[in-house]
């Protein structure tokens, strides 16, 4: 029965699949794993990219916004430089007209833009005060140096242009308060532009912070290649006062960057957007703030720079929101891919144990049916052999005791009610052995075909001018069921042969694990158009009277192969003699 | 040993013409061996029991039969002490080998298919005169 055995194995195995597939593997879980895994690191790659793209442009911002602070200034010192040369070059003292003259033909509004001026301030000895006063006053008879101090010397701010924005600071010596003071007293010592601290300019009515910008000049006819010497012989500065806001406004205007500024000197504010801008771009929460020393003409100035709004809003990416959705979205998609192939295997299961509980049931009803079939036609042809014995015996009585007294018309009429007696015998016993080939399972053993089919065939009532050849072969198959059907492919061979002698032979060959018994006759053949009838239960192919037969001899030998998993056809063609082929599967070496 | 008495024959057998046949064949080969006919099972075990088979005797018994059959009847014998020993040929129409092993299980001296002995059972009638001839039977 092994052999039955595999394909239930097979399907055990394909159920385990259905089963296994039906259940989320580790697999299942690995994959998702791996595109949740890649999900977030391709999301947290776009961040970081981002994050560092953005932190670079904020870098650039800043730097730029440095730059151009940085660029305003080496402008301004050219100015000074430039009203330093004019001062040079002039071969007297400059008057008040001719410095106006010399701004107006710098247009320094258009030219410097930010700056609030651009002046001169002699440095005056407090012995000289008066008569520098009086000098002046040959032109503008209003000028007057203020205010006092304890200094002994005076640095008043002599000429400044545009006038009219600074008439406050015409006559203010510097030298009152320390920040101009010190600064000033720097650019002399360092011959350099130099800035001071940050102020308040006297012209400026807002009063924000400011600064003032001086570049030194000296006496033509002295050297000023030293401090002693660069004391004794200056002269003067050029300066501009600033106001911060109005320098930074303009080209630095915040709606021209992306950053918030604050630039303070030595903890002092110079300039802060807070004070000075739309309040509406200011981040109140940058994204990137840093803070920078600068170097300025002598004065340290720190830059804070921090991003703003528009900076958050120029920089705004979801690219990595999109990946981080389109992650998500497609792990989703994977899970509900998985339940659904899960879900479906569930269902395909479910239906293939629904088919399968019904197909058990069927098959035990069918095999139910059957047996109670062979169990009827057992117990029928049983019961019906007893009453058959009964009559054979009483004819076999009458025959005997009136054999002197009955006409030969009766003996007759005795002679064939005993015949058909046999024949019904021979009927019921071809039905029992029929209903008997479920009942009983006979294991395989060894046997020699030929020797068995040489019994048979001895056993067999045949005439003599038939003969047998049987290949020799050893065979393990299960004797009795094999005689079975030798028996009576034999007996039909010879029983259905149309001369009275004939040649039956045996052949035996294997083919695809099964082996191929066939028995070739010589008689008249079978049509091919009766090969189903002739296998068919209770039929003949002759009258019953020509050729005694129960029509069950070749449905017998059929049900019996392939009740162990063979299968019997007919080979003939009608003409000479028939090939009845047998196919019996090997039966498996028990170890 | 005693001197040789009788052998009585207990036929159980519910087939009629069966049962003629057994002493048809008696008749044919002339022995006048007594046969005492039981229908069935429980008759021949009432008939046994009522003492009226005189020993010794041996039973001829067929399977299939009403009330209680042939195989029941092997039970009851060899659970009685009285009968225990009682030598049994089971003359049936079964071929089956179940039939034949539990019944060989039960002790029978022989199993005989009805159709297998011969025409009008002369075979089986032949050897239990031989057998009788020759065999010894237990003492009461």
């Amino acid at each position: 029965m092994k052999n039955f055995a595999n394909p239930i194995s097979n399907t055990e195995i394909d159920r385990q699949k259905l089963i296994d597939s039906s259940q989320f593997q580790s697999i299942h879980w690995l994959v998702l794993a791996l595109s949740v895994i890649l999900t977030i690191s391709a999301w947290y790659i776009a961040t970081a990219q981002l994050n560092k793209g953005i932190a670079e442009r904020f870098e650039r911002e800043s730097l730029q916004v440095i730059e151009l602070v940085k660029e305003r200034m080496v402008l301004y010192e050219h100015a000074l430089w430039g009203a330093v040369a004019h001062i040079d070059a002039s071969e007297n003292e400059i008057s008040s007209q001719q410095w106006q003259n010399y701004s107006n033909s710098l247009q320094i509004d258009r030219t410097y833009p930010g700056i609030n001026g651009i002046g001169v301030i002699y440095n005056v000895m407090l012995e000289q005060r008066d008569s520098f006063i009086q000098a002046q006053r040959i032109e503008r008879p209003s000028f007057t140096i203020h205010p006092q101090h304890q200094e002994q010397e005076l640095w008043p701010i002599t000429f400044i242009e545009p006038a009219s924005t600074n008439q406050q600071a015409v006559g203010l010596d510097v030298a009152f308060e320390q920040n101009r003071y010190i600064a000033i007293k720097n650019a002399r010592d360092t011959g350099l532009a130099q800035l001071t601290g940050p102020i308040t300019l006297v012209q400026d009515a807002k009063k924000t912070p400011g600064f003032l910008f001086y570049a030194p000049f000296y006496k033509k006819t002295l050297a000023h290649d030293s401090i002693s010497s660069r004391r004794k012989s200056i002269q003067g500065v050029a300066y501009a006062p600033f106001i911060m806001y109005k320098l930074i406004s303009g080209t630095l205007a915040i709606d021209k960057r992306l950053v918030t500024l604050k630039i303070s000197d030595n903890g002092q504010s110079l300039y802060n957007d807070l004070d000075n801008a739309d309040k509406s771009i200011i981040d109140p929460n940058p994204l990137f703030k840093e803070q920078i020393m600068i170097n300025v003409y002598g004065r340290e100035w720190q830059f804070t720079i921090s991003s703003n709004l528009t900076f958050r809003a120029a920089t705004a990416s979801n690219q990595p929101y999109f990946i981080l959705v389109a992650g998500i979205i497609i792990n989703v998609l994977l899970l509900a891919l998985f339940i659904f192939l899960s879900r479906a295997n569930k269902q395909a299961l479910a239906y293939a144990d629904d088919v399968t509980r019904e197909l058990k049931i069927k098959t035990q009803r069918l095999k139910k049916s059957n047996q109670d079939l062979e169990q009827f036609a057992y117990v029928a042809s049983h019961d019906l052999k007893s009453p058959l014995n009964a009559i054979r015996k009483l004819v076999s009585w009458l025959n005997e005791d009136c054999e002197n007294i009955l006409p030969d018309s009766s003996k007759e009429h005795l002679r064939l009610l005993n015949n058909r007696s046999e024949r019904m015998n021979k009927l019921l016993d071809d039905l029992l052995d029929y209903a008997r080939i479920g009942r009983h399972e006979y294991a395989p053993r060894k046997l020699e075909l030929s020797a068995t089919a040489h019994e048979i065939f001895s056993l067999l009532d045949h005439p003599s001018g038939f003969s047998l050849t049987v290949e020799k072969q050893e065979l393990r198959l299960p004797k009795i069921p094999l005689e079975i059907v030798l028996r009576n492919l034999i007996s039909n061979a010879i029983k259905h042969h149309d001369k009275a002698s004939g040649q039956i032979k045996i052949l035996y060959k294997k083919a695809h694990d099964m082996h191929q018994i066939s028995v070739q006759d010589d008689g008249p053949g079978i049509p091919s158009e009766l090969f189903a009838k002739a296998v068919e239960m209770f039929q003949t192919l002759q009258p019953r009277d020509k050729v005694e037969g129960s029509g069950m001899g070749l449905s017998l030998s059929k049900k019996t192969v392939e009740h162990y998993g063979g299968s019997l056809s007919i080979e003939s063609d009608g003409l000479n003699g028939t090939t009845i082929v047998i196919l019996w599967p090997v039966s498996q070496e028990i170890a | 040993m005693t001197t040789k008495k009788e052998v009585t024959l207990l036929l159980i057998e519910d087939d009629d013409i069966d049962a003629m046949s057994i002493t048809r064949a008696f008749r044919k080969i002339h022995l006048g061996n007594t046969i005492v006919r039981a229908h069935d099972g429980l008759e021949g075990l009432q008939l046994l029991r009522s003492g009226a088979v005189p020993s010794p005797y041996i039973i001829l018994l067929d399977l299939q039969m009403p009330r209680l059959n042939g195989l029941e009847f092997l039970q009851e014998i060899r659970q009685d002490p009285k009968l225990d020993k009682s030598i049994v040929f089971v003359l049936t129409t079964s071929k089956s080998d179940e039939d034949i092993t539990a019944s060989y299980e039960k002790n029978i001296a022989g199993y005989f298919v009805k159709e297998q002995v011969g025409d009008g059972f002369l075979d089986i009638v032949k050897m239990l005169k031989g057998y009788w001839k020759i065999v010894l039977f237990p003492e009461d």
